[in-house]
């Protein structure tokens, strides 16, 4: 599904420079849950975005779903990323002057989509999501969970093909991330790939693997679920480089 | 897309009312103070008979005495004098030609209990009409066999006709007019261009003034009518009335008409003949050549659109640039906001141009809005300066074109302002905006 191989990325100041991700390898297959933890300025949220192609790398490889992404234009990124990529932010992310039909429009009007297409889309989303009776509301009308699960729904309508999520649970209660945790795993149970950035060890482990970073780089492997990660595979590879 | 992102600006209006209220009523401000005095200019100098002004031609001899002339400068007066106006009309130069000069007099009601009407119209050859295209609603010019037996003949305008005769059809009906009796053979319908091209100068102004009756020139001119409007005499005049007409006095507006753009060589050639024919007979001090306009030349020459006039528009044009550097910060208030929701646009797939079209067509909203507000006030300004004076009165309206122009020109100055902060709204790096948020 996503392949980085000895990615690296460096922010570079006049007086400093900080080698955010570096010799970064990782290779996540089609339907895996993959979270990823690591202590702050670890480089998970640069990771997140490269993978999410908000951000460009210095140096290494990446590709996505078979396209090498390295040396694409902004345009050409924009456009893979509305095709191939949802996303969930921990902020929610949602517009606050768009009713929940509205929000979940948004990547769907990039796509240039018929109107009846989106709309079944959206609808479909939004009752996967346990809202489909609320499309008129607006955001702020609703408690946290339930805009995540907004969020949740704008990132399927487009059918992503990889899920990304920086944090999803981060700013809920304790009920409301064990049921946002779980709509997202009965979405990577219908087959859609996850990639999920948490400090919370308790859904770290519920993943099918955890990835552990520091200092930019995959500093060991969780594993999980023997079928889907092989150390040994070289087709499968999540290795932390020295 | 375009529909979308219209709508996403129509909606975005209501967000920030204060500041969306704020970047509309200065744009308006501006497109209406340039709107405002460009309508007047636009009225002022407008092409008044465009498909034909090329070939209408004013020409003009210097006849003034040769004191305090200096080589170059321009002639004494822009009219004619009789006897040039009769030798130009007998040269037959020209498809058509015709003398003007201003006539007023009274007519007489029908009916004793109404009051003596006052009347200022034009003399003219028959030919005059035709020249100029008015429009008839009853009747037709005279003829020119009528200008030759100086013919007690008249056309008047609708409000004139109206006002003697009702709504009925005045033709071939008569009028006590300058104690003589005149016939009416037609009645114009609504004819006043402005400017008042035909005759600019004299009774009125280019602006103002109304033309109500016509007479045949040759027919004024036996009445012996008084010319009403600017004479000026820089020789001595005999006494009397044929003493007048043989003088040097200029009073009249000449014209001619040519069949195409390119006659006017033929034109300007013989008034170069004529005017060396006539040194020959000792006429014309200064060493002035003939001169020949088109209607614009003409207007342009006059300076009926005056500088004071221009320098209103280039001022109002400077007042909406300082707005539209107003709309600029304001614009830049506004989006700044926004970025949160160009990262999530962004990571939602939007790409820079996207984002560029969105917020361009946002401004581009305001600008509508900022233009149909501009309009009313625009509206309500040319009708506080119609009430200055009867000359604005007559050029404070706006037509069509301007109005249409007003629209343009608020949506261009809102894309214009709204250029740097679309830009800059497109230079958010949604990475930072979504982990901020």
């Amino acid at each position: 599904m996503m392949r980085m191989q000895n990615l690296s990325k460096v922010y570079r100041t006049h007086m400093i420079e900080t080698h955010a991700l570096r010799g970064f390898d990782i290779h996540v297959r089609q339907g895996e849950f993959v979270t990823v933890t690591g202590p702050s300025g670890s480089g998970k949220t640069t990771f997140l975005n490269i993978a999410g192609l908000l951000e460009t790398f210095n140096g290494g490889e990446y590709v996505l779903d078979g396209v090498d992404v390295k040396g694409m234009s902004d345009d050409a990124r924009s456009r893979l990323r509305n095709e191939k990529l949802g996303f969930i932010f921990q902020g929610f992310n949602l517009i606050p002057d768009l009713n929940l039909y509205d929000n979940v429009d948004v990547p769907l009007r990039y796509r240039g989509l018929s109107a009846a297409d989106r709309d079944k889309r959206i609808k479909d989303a939004l009752a996967q999501v346990g809202l489909g009776s609320r499309i008129k509301h607006y955001p702020a009308e609703l408690s946290g969970g339930q805009q995540q699960r907004v969020a949740i729904a704008r990132a399927l309508a487009g059918s992503p093909k990889l899920l990304l999520a920086d944090e999803p649970t981060g700013n809920l209660d304790t009920q409301m991330a064990r049921s946002v945790m779980e709509l997202l795993e009965e979405i990577n149970a219908g087959g859609t790939t996850i990639l999920m950035v948490t400090h919370d060890p308790e859904l770290a482990v519920r993943a099918q693997r955890n990835v552990h970073i520091i200092d930019g780089q995959v500093s060991d492997l969780v594993k999980k679920m023997p079928s889907l990660f092989d150390v040994n595979s070289t087709s499968a590879t999540v290795s932390a480089t020295a | 897309m375009l529909r979308y992102y219209f709508l996403l600006g129509v909606r975005n209006l209501r967000r920030n009312p204060i500041l969306t209220a704020l970047m509309v009523l200065t744009l308006a401000i501006g497109v209406a103070a340039s709107v405002s005095t460009l309508t007047i200019l636009h009225v002022m100098s407008g092409d008044p008979i465009p498909h034909k002004s090329q070939r209408l031609l004013a020409p003009l001899i210097d006849n003034a005495p040769s004191r305090g002339y200096v080589q170059g400068s321009k002639p004494g007066d822009n009219q004619m004098s009789y006897r040039d106006a009769i030798n130009l009309s007998a040269s037959k130069q020209g498809e058509r030609r015709t003398a003007v000069y201003g006539v007023a007099g009274a007519i007489e009601a029908a009916r004793p209990d109404l009051p003596v009407e006052g009347v200022n119209g034009l003399g003219v050859e028959s030919s005059y009409f035709a020249m100029f295209e008015t429009p008839f609603l009853y009747g037709n010019a005279w003829s020119e066999t009528e200008d030759k037996s100086k013919a007690k003949v008249v056309v008047l305008n609708s409000v004139k006709s109206e006002k003697l005769f009702g709504k009925e059809n005045p033709v071939g009906k008569h009028i006590r007019m300058i104690n003589e009796d005149f016939q009416v053979v037609g009645v114009l319908n609504n004819w006043n261009p402005l400017p008042r091209y035909t005759h600019p100068i004299g009774s009125g102004s280019a602006i103002s003034g109304v033309d109500e009756m016509f007479i045949p020139f040759s027919t004024a001119i036996s009445l012996e009518l008084q010319p009403n409007g600017n004479t000026t005499c820089q020789s001595d005049v005999q006494p009397g009335w044929q003493g007048f007409l043989d003088s040097e006095c200029t009073w009249i507006q000449y014209w001619f008409e040519t069949k195409t753009v390119a006659d006017r060589g033929a034109v300007k050639d013989y008034l170069d003949a004529y005017m060396a024919e006539q040194r020959k007979l000792g006429r014309y001090q200064r060493q002035q050549p003939a001169q020949l306009f088109n209607v614009m030349q003409w207007m342009d020459y006059l300076e009926i659109v005056s500088n004071d006039t221009r320098l209103s528009v280039w001022l109002s044009f400077g007042f909406l640039l300082l707005c539209l550097v107003n709309t600029v910060g304001l614009l830049l208030a506004k989006f700044s906001v926004r970025a949160p929701e160009v990262g999530v646009r962004r990571a939602l797939g939007a790409t820079q141009g996207d984002i560029f079209r969105q917020f361009l067509m946002e401004a581009g909203v305001i600008g509508i809005a900022g233009g149909f507000a501009g309009l009313l006030l625009a509206l309500g300004s040319l009708a506080l300066i119609a009430q200055q004076s009867k000359d604005l009165a007559a050029v404070a309206r706006m037509d069509w074109p301007m109005l249409a122009l007003t629209m343009v020109l608020a949506l261009i100055a809102s894309l214009l302002a709204g250029l740097l902060p679309t830009w800059r709204a497109c230079q958010v790096t949604p990475a930072i905006q979504l982990k901020s948020q």
